[in-house]
């Protein structure tokens, strides 16, 4: 679940904070695309080291430090499957080649792991729907999306109080096979829902107490304005991208590091 | 703006041919306070949903007469419009808080209405301001505190300038202090700005100094409309068994009694007219503390059931949620853990049973370390009934509901039987046996979880917030029920807010603030404890607040009961005549 807590918004003040979640945005598919089109040890290094300065400018070492630890079990296995497979296709010898590739791939994965990271704990759920929003998506998913949002905390503390109820009652999650195991969630996804139920018939009412609906020129609290670092941003993203497409297409190919080393 | 006219409303829900209304009359003026209550399912919050057309627009079903909002017609005029006049709360701020930030739901109407930003803005700034929440603006609205919530709720609904605004139980969940504010809230709304408010409220004794008209309901129907003193000495708000205050309540029987002080409405009113009766002489010695607690100790002498020594816990690792308490629960005590919200109330009882381990500390269980011990296992020795019975109930029917723990437990089928049809029968639900626990009232609800507990007889009980959304006959019923395993010897632990049901209970107090036990001891001394009752926003109870102000009298100052309250005046008055 580590990985995923590396997804989820903090509140923060930084200049990552306070881009343009647009450009934001752009700025994380640009490196999504370097990560893409290099298959090389050296730019994805590259790629990938750029990226702390960014983690750093955002405060969110710490949360992207748990993303990581979470991330590597995932990406030892990316390692080893690339590394075995290598091995046993090219007659079982262990070339510095198939060591750079496979930690090419790893660096691939944990370098766009980063990039989302640095998206989402830097934008709050409110921006995105904005920018949702701006992209004409209709209102009613953002609502949805950021109710969802919203009652995670809440359903998670729910689900927490009906399993401590229901364990009060002798009720032993981790004991029997795996059927009765099983059978034992009953007790608690059913209040769950049952609760859930009763919740989405109050919030429709609160909804309606608030006016929801009442016009289609709904307006927003928030607005969207590109400020002059966000056009800094947005160019030094395209020239970063054009820079690596002409390195990628017309430069000589990066040097291999590892070549030529024999493990076994 | 802020007028209400209800002209002979009745309604049914679909599927049904009860009318939750019958045949409902009234008219309130701009700028009344009015206390709407009733004992639980009296149609009260039926009532609120016709008022800004939820009914019948949202319901469907049969509704006959009319509700008009400032002349609006809640059937001609859609909800939304009439958002603009009225403002309803609902019970659970929770499901009433849509965005993530406060001062984005407080803009959620705003914004659903088209209002152009500059405006929004300075809605937000001057409702924030008038419910106190200006420091909050940019917080989470997860991380606020239930009292905070409450306040942003109003705050919402206050953006879009109602002339009425309408709230259901706001302070259920609150401690007193906290509720207090709420209502101070309102009550500066309604003074500063001439905003009608509709109020729901059990909690009578905090609630009437504020309003200036109750009305009642029963069945469906208005039983009783007018000021709160004609209302609370009528026989009709009497025999529906609405709560009294207890200074009204004081005031009626000192009459009885030969003594008419008047009906007085708070322990500040009822001072004001009682010291014409009384004369003013040296005070008896305070009723020391050192009787208090030998007669305390001499009659739990037996080992302790349950010792929590120096026990921590942390949820993460920046919040402490208890600090090194230490406690000790003797065989047949009754106990109840008080203090504000957020004080570690529930975190402390779910170390009882083993829910939660102590970081650091130990938790004896009948003299065994529980460290090792499963829940289930300490859960046969002590029974957890949680706050909210929804959380719990699962069942097809409510024999199989009872039966579930007992089952779990391993008993025989011929034990389980017996001891289902104990539990039926000790809180009167046999008739429900093979009823679905959804399909029941509320309070019925909370009486299967408390029966699905005690079925298994354990030696201890402990009951999370068992008064919060009862009415007064329900509470009144609890109390004795708790009084009746008293006398059986059942060792009881209550959490709780309600300062009138423990003064009239008089249980053993700990009391909580910040993860900590600041004060613990008989009732009587506790509520007598000022400065520890601040610290735990817990404020004492009328009568309490009374009898501090007599001492001049000769009066002791430890008085918590109407009871003794009304045996001490009468004898002293009866003195001062002679």
């Amino acid at each position: 679940m580590s990985l995923l807590e590396g997804l989820r918004f903090i509140r923060g003040d930084s200049v990552l904070h306070r881009l343009d979640p647009r450009v934001k945005f752009l700025m994380t598919m640009v490196i999504f695309a370097l990560s893409i089109i290099f298959f090389d040890l050296i730019p994805l290094l590259l790629v990938f080291i750029l990226q702390i300065p960014l983690i750093l400018i955002g405060r969110i070492s710490k949360e992207w430090l748990k993303t990581l630890k979470g991330a590597a079990f995932l990406a030892l296995i990316i390692f080893a499957t690339n590394l075995l497979s290598f091995y046993f296709f090219q007659g079982m010898h262990l070339t510095g080649a198939i060591v750079e590739y496979s930690l090419t791939l790893t660096l691939r994965f944990l370098a766009l792991i980063t990039s989302f990271s640095l998206f989402f704990l830097t934008t709050s759920p409110d921006k995105l729907s904005l920018a949702l929003e701006k992209a004409r998506v209709p209102y009613e998913f953002n609502f949805a999306f950021i109710t969802a949002i919203r009652f995670v905390p809440v359903l998670a503390e729910e689900a927490q109080t009906i399993m401590d109820a229901q364990r009060s009652r002798g009720l032993e999650l981790d004991k029997g096979g795996f059927l009765s195991r099983v059978r034992k969630y009953i007790p608690i996804l059913l209040p769950l829902i049952v609760n859930s139920i009763r919740r989405s018939l109050e919030l429709a009412e609160a909804m309606e107490s608030r006016a929801f609906g009442a016009t289609k020129n709904r307006t927003n609290l928030y607005e969207l304005k590109m400020a002059k670092s966000d056009y800094i941003v947005l160019f030094i993203s395209i020239g970063v991208l054009i820079i690596a497409v002409y390195a990628h297409f017309f430069l000589p190919p990066f040097p291999k590091v590892m070549n030529g080393i024999l493990f076994v | 703006m802020g007028r209400v006219s209800v002209e002979s409303l009745s309604y049914s829900y679909p599927n049904t041919n009860d009318f939750a209304l019958r045949d409902v009359n009234f008219n309130i003026e701009e700028g009344e306070f009015i206390l709407l209550t009733g004992p639980s399912g009296c149609g009260k919050t039926t009532f609120c949903r016709c008022l800004n057309g939820l009914i019948p627009q949202f319901y469907n079903g049969e509704m006959k007469g009319d509700i008009r909002i400032d002349g609006l017609s809640t059937r001609e005029h859609p909800t939304y419009e009439l958002a603009k006049h009225v403002g309803l709360i609902f019970q659970n701020p929770d499901n009433q808080i849509f965005s993530l930030t406060v001062e984005k739901d407080i803009a959620f109407g705003l914004e659903n209405i088209g209002e152009p930003k500059p405006k929004m803005v300075s809605e937000i700034d001057w409702a924030m301001n008038q419910v106190g929440i200006t420091p909050l603006r940019e917080r989470g609205t997860h991380e606020l505190s239930g009292g905070e919530k409450q306040r942003l709720t109003i705050a919402s609904v206050l953006a879009m300038h109602p002339g009425v605004i309408v709230m259901d139980e706001p302070t259920a969940f609150l401690d007193p202090v906290g509720a207090e504010k709420i209502f101070n809230v309102l009550k500066a709304l309604n003074e500063e700005h001439n905003i009608t408010i509709i109020l729901i409220e059990h909690r009578m004794d905090l609630a009437v100094k504020y309003c200036s008209r109750i009305i009642v309901f029963n069945e469906g129907s208005v039983v009783n409309d007018g000021k709160p003193r004609e209302i609370f000495t009528s026989d009709e708000t009497r025999l529906i068994g609405v709560g009294i205050p207890r200074m009204v309540e004081l005031g009626r029987r000192l009459r009885q009694t030969g003594y008419p002080i008047g009906i007085p409405l708070d322990s500040a009113e009822a001072y004001a007219n009682l010291t014409p009766y009384l004369i003013k002489q040296e005070a008896p010695k305070p009723r020391g503390e050192i009787e208090d607690q030998n007669t305390y100790e001499e009659e739990y002498s037996s080992s302790p059931l349950l010792q929590l020594t120096d026990v921590s816990y942390s949820y993460s690792d920046a919040v402490e949620a208890l600090k090194g308490v230490s406690l000790s629960i003797k065989r047949g005590e009754y106990i109840a853990i008080m203090g504000e919200n957020g004080a570690g109330k529930t975190t402390l009882v779910k170390h009882f049973n083993g829910l939660l381990r102590p970081k650091n500390g130990a938790v004896v269980l009948d003299g065994e370390d529980v460290s090792t011990k499963s829940v289930a296992s300490m859960a046969r020795k002590v029974g957890l009934v949680f706050q909210n019975p929804d959380d719990q109930l699962f069942a097809e029917d409510v024999e199989e509901e009872i039966s579930f723990a007992l089952r779990n437990f391993g008993y025989k089928e011929d034990v389980i039987k017996e001891r289902v049809n104990w539990a039926l029968n000790l809180l009167d639900l046999e008739r429900y046996r093979k009823s679905s626990p959804f399909i029941l009232s509320g309070g019925e609800r909370k009486r299967v979880a408390l029966a699905s507990i005690l079925a298994w007889n354990p030696e201890l009980l402990v009951l999370d917030e068992p008064t919060v959304g009862q009415d007064h006959g329900q509470k009144e019923r609890l109390k004795h029920f708790l009084m009746q395993l008293r006398t059986q010897g059942k060792t009881v632990v209550i959490v709780t807010h309600d300062v009138e049901f423990v003064a009239e209970s008089q249980p053993h107090i700990f009391l909580m603030a910040q993860g900590k036990v600041i004060a613990d001891g008989p009732t009587k001394r506790i509520m007598t404890d000022k400065k520890s009752l601040e610290d735990s926003s817990v404020s004492p109870p009328e009568v309490t607040k009374l009898f501090s102000k007599l001492t001049p009298f000769g009066f002791p100052p430890d008085v918590v009961d109407v009871d003794e309250a009304i045996e001490l005046l009468t004898k002293k008055m009866r003195g001062n005549k002679k």
